[in-house]
């Protein structure tokens, strides 16, 4: 199942359900294509998390059957991966998203004083 | 661990994926871990993630996988109809032997008292075939079989009737 070219079906956020390393798998994508071990290096860097093997995979299975993302041809052993348009765009409403939930929880930190 | 025991343990977590995905991702995942391995991650760690994704492969539901789910979906409609026919089969001998053990004393007191003789004694004869063939039961369940062919036999608790109705 696909995802449509702007931003998911009608701008909805369809990032929200497909878990934290799928999406930081689909921002280190977001400068250029990489494989398996340079994603985990990226992420660690990036965000401090260290993504195991088996859900660095998982989450590439499930990004390139949403069509968020698609695999290159292999150099060598290793599978490149590379953000598709639908992808940017989704990644784009979910940042959006993530950033209107962040202001809102500092602005209530400051309301509430604590 | 040494190397060669961390690479059959990487081997056999690796052959718990599906077939599908070893063919596509299986070289690479073996260099991936050893790559992982020599910048220091425990191997114990890279093989129990391979594990869990292993296992998330298979739950995951795919697009071949519906067939399978579809047919189990059947399956199950499929035995609650035959237990459904077997409960209604079981029952209708039961009502009908509960109407008909209404009607059927006072035709048999009819016809005992119309005729004369020996048709006395058959008029008795029919209404304790009656009684015998259906007898209301006590209150407490007992439990009953419903014999289906080509099916497992289901046990059943019937209330208020034995199994000759």
């Amino acid at each position: 199942m696909a995802v449509g070219t702007r931003g998911g079906r009608a701008g909805q956020d369809v990032l929200r359900r497909v878990g934290e390393a799928s999406v930081l798998v689909l921002i280190s994508l977001a400068d250029g294509p990489k494989h398996g071990y340079a994603l985990i290096q990226d992420i660690k860097e990036l965000a401090g998390v260290e993504l195991g093997p088996g859900t660095l995979y998982g989450s590439l299975d499930r990004l390139e059957r949403l069509g968020l993302i698609e695999s290159l041809p292999a150099e060598d052993r290793r599978h490149p991966y590379r953000i598709t348009a639908p992808g940017a765009a989704a990644l784009r409403v979910h940042l959006d998203a993530v950033e209107r939930v962040s202001a809102a929880g500092r602005l209530r930190l400051q309301l509430g004083g604590i | 661990m040494d190397d060669s025991r961390t690479a059959r343990l990487l081997e056999i977590v690796l052959r718990c994926y599906p077939a599908g995905w070893r063919r596509r991702h299986g070289d690479e995942a073996a260099e991936l871990a050893a790559l992982l391995i020599r910048d220091g991650t425990p191997a114990g760690s890279i093989a129990w993630s391979y594990l869990a994704g292993a296992a998330r492969e298979w739950l995951t539901p795919r697009g071949g996988r519906r067939l399978g789910t579809a047919a189990c979906a059947l399956l199950v409609a499929a035995c609650s109809l035959g237990l459904s026919a077997g409960l209604l089969a079981s029952a209708g001998p039961a009502r009908a032997a509960i109407t008909s053990q209404g009607s059927a004393a006072p035709a048999a007191s009819a016809k005992a008292s119309t005729s004369q003789g020996s048709a006395a004694p058959a008029g008795a004869a029919s209404t304790s075939r009656a009684r015998t063939q259906c007898q209301p039961g006590t209150s407490a369940r007992v439990p009953g079989v419903i014999a289906a062919v080509g099916r497992p036999q289901v046990i059943i608790w019937e209330a208020g009737h034995g199994r000759s109705c």
